[in-house]
């Protein structure tokens, strides 16, 4: 599972140039891998423990005394492999193959093949190594690795400059949060000395001089970290800034793969945050589901489409959070994976929404939606599958949200809304392009507009089913009891009932209003889109103002002081040199005795005994 | 007399009493190691500087020589890195001669795990650097004899273990080198030179009133490493010392915000001459703050950590943003090589035995990535002749070789997995979160910053559309490629195996006996007084 795809990788480095050959090597990685994962899945339907592998990485004795912990630093490769991660690498590996057939077609045109495509190896490299690490460093060495891999292809058209100013916001943001997670990991080691989650776990509380405190700054550090690759609202500028100059094929990548490596390194780490204290689990839960709630409306006023479903689909990937930190907050609570279930559910959508937007988009040459319209006509495929899309991501969550949450609860009441909103905006994404005519511009003539290549139209259909058939799955308990080995309760029909009316009546919402009077719903969303560009144009002002301009200021400001001061210091240098060689030379003993005065004066001053 | 002078050689080669089955081992070792590695090339510049050279009609033989002096050391001291035993704290390959006993200075060499690092990463400097120069056309006699001189006094400064004798071999690098720059430095070398003969001459004054102190407070006997470094020293006299080696390590790894030299130096040196100074004179800094304030002094570290986490923040986050915004890029990159100097110093102010061992790795893979993020803009500049960030545009179509080497250069300096700065950044912040929670993350912090740099002076530089205005360029020549190849190779080496590869279903080592594993012999006992520091 690991060989596979860094083999490919490597092939793809070195020896292969054309864009078929690319394709292919990555490809033939991917199901390579995706054939590993099903393989390794199916000896442990059979068994209820994992599969681990380990090696030495690296061992140093740095310590005589201290704690035996402390005394031994060892970086292992330690591979486990059980359920949950081998369904997780299922879902990436599907949703990768389904990206790279689009690609194949619909991403001639891209610059650089070969290296776009051994950029998707190493990514599933990465995610592989992430997703089966139990060693702290060593996930954090895969995740990094995932993480430059991810920035390479966002920014992949490295010709185009607003593709390249949008792939620096795809490099800092993530990067910060990833150094919050690295912080996280530095600070559990300095504590306790451990960085095998196995290991670590049970002496969370038991190790001498804990404290609560260590371990909730550990947890917020760990969360921020892991929120920031899943995009949750308000991190989620990564993916959305990227989303019209990175290619279709990244943003698709980024926006499915992340929210499960995430999501399930989030519930690796949840005994973590479990062990800090109950108010620091209730602020994740509140922040998620803040999120999620956030996400959807900010995709209700966004105007793009391809950002419209990132921040649906962020919105759902924060339900599922929310209900898996919300299934660990109280003992007894057993439907925690249930959450991962949602995210596993939206990731193909997620894909096949923003391989199915571009289509529209780059055929009807605007990423505006109020200059959409008439896809179902003219671009059935790709509009049936935002539909399909705008579906799936509604329906996703109401498996988890049925076991896990009581509607007649805040928590529940928010996520409820979550849903409604979540599946408002990605259905009204599908009825602005599809629905109403699409008008002539400069240079623009609908009559010629035409859907993708045929070869490629199949790719974002089998996408999208599988997030049906996932969503399904988790309405199933039996599902959820492959995924974690544990006992699960059936939640009512009426339960189930409930979570899907509440997806049903947001997509029903938005056929209402854009039905109505599409125009006028997408002016009303423009109008209210000012608001949050606003503050984030005032936030961003700020913080070029009163963070950003004045650091550049003081070392610009330093750059050309420093040279100054040595040229200052070089003509006093100069001067009394001069100075001590004219006086040398006019025999002016005076001076010579006074300068040494002064100098006795001041050593005298300095030294102790003097006037000390 | 014959066979007395061939039984004298002989002794000088004896099967060494490798315990275990190394590769490498029982080859052969020598009383004078060490002294071999310093005085070699001394001994070489002395027939170079003598040798006839009628109007430069053996300028390529002298290059030869230089080359060849630099592989033979570099082979004694890679035979001497496989057969040191990790497991003994104590010196190896020491030697102590009586030299000025009326001070109490003594001829004492001796390395340990960190000092076989430096070691092993100088001998392979001067090979680069020796590779690097290989352009050099005028007064090619001077320029390798100084270069060999350059040389021979950082290694010497390096195994020194004698307070006096470290401060010669440290003063008299700076004379070297800045005679390099002053005569074959770029169009603003003088103020180069003058630059770093004034920065590493404040220093030099710092470290002498350092070594001073600490003579006179521990009763004047003696220069001895091992006698004044484990006298007890009263808090006060520790800081004082302390804030002089503070001084001396600030001018010369550099720190901010005595980094003045770093932008004239890195961008108008020779390439031979920036190789070496980027790599391995500049890490004496951290070196000897590592000797003699961290191993020594105690008392002094511990008050004075705060001060040089601060400085190692602040140090990183302004090469940071400082290379974001130069539009030269040799001084970008000069900027970008304060980077991994910052992150050493963090490791030395936590003052946890993991975090200096981090340092000490950072040692050689900063001082590897500084090198080659200087050398290689350096080079890049050179072909594409120019060194205008707005001119330069879409070079990688162009330059392959020299795109592939900036971009491991760059991830070098920030520490990507894969290189050997991740390992030791790793190692680094995990041991400095303990007691320098705050300066490891404005560390951590400035090196995202880095990476915003990086990634935006390689966009704009390598991968943007090309600009018909900008002159022809070329790509790298073969010996170009091959010294910037070798370090980003050690970089890669040491990233990938740490611990050295291994016989597959063995523990035996291969060839190499792992850099991880050699590093750490004597760290345990330098990094125990602070193992309290460790307990939760």
């Amino acid at each position: 599972m690991v060989i596979a795809p860094l083999a490919s990788f490597v092939i793809a480095v070195s020896s292969v140039r054309t864009r078929r050959g690319s394709v292919n090597t990555a490809m033939f990685g991917a199901l390579v891998t995706l054939a590993a994962t099903l393989l390794v899945g199916w000896g442990l339907a059979k068994r209820t423990s994992g599969f681990t592998a380990s090696y030495v990485y690296l061992t140093a004795n740095v310590g005589l005394n201290g704690p035996t912990a402390f005394q031994n630093f060892e970086v292992d490769i330690v591979l486990h492999a059980d359920h949950l991660s081998v369904v997780a690498l299922a879902v990436i590996e599907l949703c990768l193959i389904g990206v790279l057939g689009w690609h194949r077609i619909a991403g001639r045109s891209e610059p650089g093949p070969a290296r776009f495509q051994a950029l998707i190896s190493a990514l599933l490299f990465g995610c592989v190594g992430t997703l089966l690490s139990t060693d702290l460093a060593e996930l954090f060495t895969f995740w990094a690795l995932t993480g430059g891999a991810t920035y390479l292809m966002l920014a992949h058209r490295w010709g185009d400059e607003a593709a390249a100013r949008s792939g620096r916001i795809a490099l800092a943001l993530p990067f910060l949060t990833d150094l919050f997670l690295l912080c996280g990991i530095a600070v559990l080691y300095s504590r306790y000395g451990q960085q095998n989650l196995s290991l670590l776990v049970p002496v969370l509380h038991t190790t001498a001089g804990w404290t609560v405190r260590q371990i909730a700054v550990a947890s917020v550090l760990l969360f921020v970290g892991v929120a920031g690759r899943m995009a949750l609202w308000p991190l989620h500028s990564w993916l959305t800034q990227t989303a019209t100059t990175a290619p279709p094929a990244a943003s698709a990548i980024a926006a499915a793969v992340w929210p499960v490596v995430g999501a399930t390194v989030m519930y690796r780490l949840l005994p973590i945050f479990v062990n800090s204290n109950a108010d620091t689990m209730r602020w994740f839960v509140i922040a998620c589901g803040m999120s999620a709630v956030f996400a959807g409306l900010y995709s209700l006023v966004s105007m793009e489409p391809r950002k419209a479903l990132i921040l649906a689909g962020a919105g759902v990937t924060a339900i599922g959070a929310a209900i898996t930190i919300h299934g660990f907050q109280y003992h007894g609570f057993t439907f925690a994976v249930a959450g991962l279930a949602c995210v596993y559910a939206a990731a193909p959508a997620r894909a096949a929404g923003e391989l199915a937007a571009s289509n529209i988009a780059n055929a009807m040459r605007t990423d505006d939606m109020r200059e959409m319209g008439d896809a179902w006509r003219r671009m059935r495929s790709s509009a049936a599958v935002l539909l399909g899309v705008a579906i799936a991501l509604g329906v996703s969550a109401a498996g988890a949200l049925a076991i896990g949450v009581d509607s007649r609860a805040r928590f529940g009441m928010t996520l409820g809304e979550a849903v409604f909103v979540v599946a408002f905006a990605a259905m009204r994404v599908f009825l602005a392009t599809s629905s109403g005519p699409l008008h002539r511009r400069r240079a623009f003539e609908p009559d010629r507009v035409r859907d993708a290549p045929r070869a490629s139209l199949g790719w974002p259909y089998w996408l999208v089913l599988g997030s049906l058939v996932l969503a399904a799955a988790s309405l199933v308990p039996a599902w959820l009891t492959f995924l974690d080995n544990g006992k699960h309760a059936t939640a009512t029909a009426a339960a189930y009932a409930l979570w899907v009316a509440v997806a049903l009546a947001g997509l029903a919402a938005a056929a209402l209003s854009i039905g109505r009077s599409k125009d006028g719903s997408l002016r009303a969303s423009s109008w209210l889109s000012l608001l949050p560009e606003r503050l984030e144009s005032a936030g961003q002002n700020v913080l070029s103002r009163y963070v950003v301009n004045p650091a550049v200021r003081i070392v610009e400001s330093t750059e050309r002081a420093v040279p100054a001061a040595d040229a200052a210091v070089a003509r006093i240098s100069h001067v009394s040199g001069r100075y001590t060689v004219a006086a040398l030379h006019s025999g002016d003993v005076g001076v010579l005795v006074v300068m040494a005065v002064l100098l006795s004066l001041l050593v005298a001053l300095i030294s102790p005994g003097v006037l000390r | 007399m014959t066979a007395g002078i061939l039984q004298a050689f002989a002794s000088l080669a004896v099967p060494t009493p490798t315990p275990s089955t190394v590769p490498g081992a029982n080859i052969f070792t020598s009383a004078f190691i060490l002294s071999i590695g310093i005085w070699a090339p001394v001994v070489m510049a002395f027939v170079i500087g003598v040798m006839p050279n009628p109007r430069g009609r053996y300028d390529t033989l002298i290059k030869q020589i230089a080359f060849f002096t630099n592989l033979v050391v570099l082979f004694i001291l890679f035979v001497a890195y496989n057969q040191f035993q990790n497991f003994l704290p104590s010196l190896q390959y020491e030697e102590n001669r009586q030299w000025l006993p009326a001070i109490g200075a003594a001829y004492h060499l001796g390395v340990d795990g960190p000092g076989i690092l430096m070691v092993m990463l100088s001998a392979l400097v001067g090979i680069i650097s020796v590779l690097a120069s290989s352009g050099i056309r005028t007064r090619v006699r001077s320029y390798f004899v100084l270069l060999l001189l350059a040389q021979s006094c950082v290694t010497g400064a390096i195994v020194a273990h004698d307070l006096f004798v470290l401060v010669l071999f440290w003063s008299a690098a700076t004379v070297p080198l800045a005679l390099l720059i002053l005569g074959w430095g770029g169009p603003r070398r003088e103020a180069a030179a003058w630059r770093l003969a004034g920065y590493w001459g404040a220093g030099t004054v710092a470290l002498v009133l350092a070594v001073a102190g600490i003579y006179v407070a521990t009763g004047a006997t003696s220069f001895d490493m091992d006698v004044v470094l484990k006298a007890p020293l009263g808090a006060r006299a520790e800081v004082i010392i302390g804030l002089a080696l503070v001084l001396a390590a600030a001018t010369r790894l550099p720190l901010f915000p005595l980094h003045g030299w770093v932008r004239d130096v890195y961008s108008d040196a020779p390439i031979g001459v920036v190789v070496v100074v980027a790599s391995t004179a500049s890490r004496l800094g951290a070196y000897v703050l590592l000797r003699v304030l961290v191993a020594g002094e105690p008392d002094g570290a511990k008050l004075l950590a705060p001060l040089i986490a601060g400085l190692a923040a602040v140090t990183v986050v302004y090469g940071a943003i400082a290379a974001l915004r130069s539009i030269d890029i040799r001084h970008a990159a000069a900027n970008l090589a304060l980077v991994p100097g910052g992150v050493t110093a963090l490791g030395l102010a936590a003052l946890t035995p993991l975090s200096i061992t981090g340092s000490v790795l950072s040692l050689f893979a900063g001082g590897m990535a500084s090198a080659l993020v200087v050398t290689v803009f350096a080079i890049l500049s050179d072909r594409a002749q120019t060194r205008n960030v707005q001119v330069l545009s879409g070079l990688a179509a162009r330059m392959p070789k020299l795109a592939w080497l900036t971009v491991l250069a760059g991830l070098g300096v920030l520490g990507v997995p894969l290189m050997a700065t991740f390992t030791a950044n790793e190692m680094t912040f995990f041991g400095a979160f303990r007691t320098q929670p705050v300066g490891a993350f404005a560390v951590a912090a400035g090196l995202a910053l880095a990476a915003i740099a990086v990634a935006v002076l390689i966009q704009r530089v390598l991968f943007g559309p090309p600009n018909p205005d900008a002159p022809a360029v070329s790509d790298s020549s073969l010996s170009e490629s091959w010294f910037l190849g070798l370090m980003a190779g050690a970089l890669l080496w040491v990233g990938i195996v740490p611990g050295g590869p291994k016989i597959p279903g063995t523990d035996t080592p291969l060839f190499d006996p792992g850099v991880v594993n050699q590093m750490v012999a004597n760290i345990p006992e330098i990094s125990s007084p602070y193992g309290g520091t460790a307990t939760p």
